[in-house]
């Protein structure tokens, strides 16, 4: 992360009285905190004996705990833990959990120093002092201003502020964080769990989807690990994520699919191949498409009602209909209603 | 040709004039180039009497046939992919484990209870598989789903192996497959260890086995 360099966390030697930790000491957990260094006493007699035989082949503990790391792991620079190294739990702690990382391919840990937008309810864990505010509440408006510029997702969002590290977690899906410099990339309004607040988050044209601008760091969720393609290529509407700098995305229709009367039927009554693969989504032009490994989607965000104006796409429409399913919302469901329409389109 | 694992979910495959590819329907995610979908209504191979087969055998898992020239991904539900490669010998699997495979694979339909009379059709109720499986032999790849994480355990003869009923994915080679219980009183009561059946395979060939006991 571009955040500057700070003292270190949580270190009870170099700062015993952090401002970001003004906090009762009772009220500070166990084993973190600038009290006590380590782990608090064990309970007389309680607890099993520390990490020594039988967690040999782990990655050892954390570089700061002062007192035992030192003793039997030979020095304080031991490497961090490996998130998923398949030798049994790794215990993590505030100050080894990666700053601005994966813990593993399902936790994303933020390094936390001032503020961070996040999607409700994406919050899994945090050490630190840190409050959530909701968006547009008080003093956060002026900032919401310069870096918010999708007014209608406010009561989506709510602002992490202070100092620590945060833990986000979507129901084990697949993190990652992205980089943009001086870029934009837009994503699945479900997909993006939380943004550095350097970046700028508007409403893509596109419904249903969000386009960030500028230079820093978000979080996204995705099922099964992201895979990005060049254009030009067709997408299935429902393995995609979203997509950075492609000029032109458009809907594809394949024409032989839904060619003459069969296909006509096709569409109607959903026999013989109403398989959605006759309708993708196109991106042409230079610039990367992220694709999620499977059809299966995250529940859709409702992306706020866009005001009904003039020339602009979905406008006055409420929320996104859920049975869409995907950002283009299918604009004929299989049915008798879309007879006329269907003969229209396809001269039947 | 083949399939190329891109991870753990998605393969993707290159399409050349002249060769086929069938694949479940929806299961496609992307592609580029000139591929072409087309419903596949007789769900395979073999014609319209080979249609009527997989249905009345419940092995009629809708498919399309990929067809042009370009490369297609595919991924689907989120499940596992594992890549199978055929060299002339024989898969069983499910059909709706099917994500994938190439026109030059003969597909049929197999009457399992064949293999162990009355027991094996306790073991197609037990296992979820019904009486049919899908056969697929010749040269060729394929692609199945699997719910979780997908491993290989060799059989080979004088050494059978015993596989959870609900996390066996599929098996190739020359394998003789039947059911056995450990059924006791416990389990009469319901106090059983929950492993009172298990596939028994023996023969010479390999299982596949899916880290899970989740059906697809």
């Amino acid at each position: 992360m571009s955040y500057p360099p700070q003292p270190p966390y949580g270190s009870p030697h170099n700062q015993p009285t952090q401002p970001g930790f003004a906090v009762p000491p009772g009220a500070v957990p166990p084993g973190y905190g600038p009290q006590q260094g380590g782990y608090p006493p064990p309970p007389p007699g309680g607890y099993p004996p520390p990490p020594q035989q039988p967690y040999v082949q782990q990655p050892p503990p954390p570089p700061q705990q002062q007192p035992y790391a030192q003793e039997q792991f030979g020095g304080p620079v031991a490497p961090l833990p490996t998130g998923h190294g398949g030798t049994g739990p790794v215990v993590w702690d505030a100050h080894s959990l990666p700053a601005g990382d994966n813990v593993n391919p399902y936790a994303f840990s933020v390094d936390l120093n001032g503020s961070y937008f996040l999607q409700k309810g994406k919050m899994v864990a945090y050490y630190g002092d840190i409050t959530f505010k909701g968006v547009g509440a008080g003093a956060i408006d002026r900032m919401l201003g310069q870096h918010f510029n999708s007014p209608m997702h406010a009561a989506d969002w709510v602002v992490a502020e202070g100092r620590g590290k945060l833990l986000l977690a979507d129901r084990s899906f697949d993190l990652n964080s992205y980089d943009l410099d001086e870029g934009n990339l837009t994503v699945r309004s479900g997909n993006l769990l939380a943004f550095d607040p350097t970046l700028r988050l508007k409403q893509s044209i596109i419904p249903g989807f969000l386009t960030l601008i500028g230079t820093g760091r978000f979080v996204a969720a995705s099922n099964g690990p992201v895979h990005f393609v060049e254009p030009p290529i067709r997408v299935d509407p429902q393995a995609l994520v979203g997509w950075a700098d492609c000029p032109a995305p458009c809907h594809h229709y394949d024409h032989d699919y839904m060619h003459g009367l069969i296909g006509g039927l096709r569409r109607l009554t959903g026999f013989g191949g109403a398989s959605g693969e006759e309708h993708q989504f196109e991106f042409i032009g230079a610039g990367q498409v992220l694709l999620q490994s499977s059809e299966k989607l995250l529940a859709e965000r409702s992306v706020g009602a866009v005001g009904a104006e003039a020339g602009v796409p979905m406008g006055g429409v409420p929320s996104q209909p859920s049975t869409a399913g995907h950002g283009g919302g299918n604009p004929n469901i299989p049915g008798l209603g879309n007879l006329g329409d269907l003969g229209r389109r396809f001269g039947l | 040709m083949g399939f190329t694992k891109i991870n753990g979910k998605m393969v993707e495959a290159q399409v050349v004039p002249g060769q086929r590819l069938f694949s479940q329907r929806g299961a496609m995610l992307a592609y580029s180039g000139d591929v072409r979908f087309t419903p596949n209504i007789t769900g395979g191979q073999g014609g319209v009497m080979s249609m009527i087969g997989r249905r009345v055998a419940n092995e009629d898992t809708p498919l399309m046939t990929v067809e042009g020239q370009g490369r297609v991904m595919f991924g689907h539900g989120g499940h596992h992919v594992h890549v199978i490669d055929l060299f002339g010998d024989t898969l069983y699997v499910e059909a709706d484990r099917l994500l994938a495979f190439e026109g030059t694979l003969r597909q049929s339909t197999m009457f399992m209870g064949s293999q162990g009379g009355v027991m094996g059709m306790v073991r197609g109720q037990v296992t979820g598989q019904g009486l049919f499986t899908t056969k697929l032999e010749g040269q060729g790849s394929v692609a199945v789903m699997a719910h979780g994480g997908v491993f290989e355990l060799p059989i080979v003869p004088g050494q059978s192996v015993h596989v959870d009923p609900q996390a066996y994915v599929a098996h190739r080679g020359d394998v003789r497959n039947k059911l056995s219980t450990a059924l006791g009183w416990r389990d009469m009561i319901g106090r059983g260890s929950g492993e009172a059946f298990q596939l028994e395979l023996s023969g010479q060939g390999a299982v596949y086995v899916q880290a899970s006991e989740e059906k697809l």
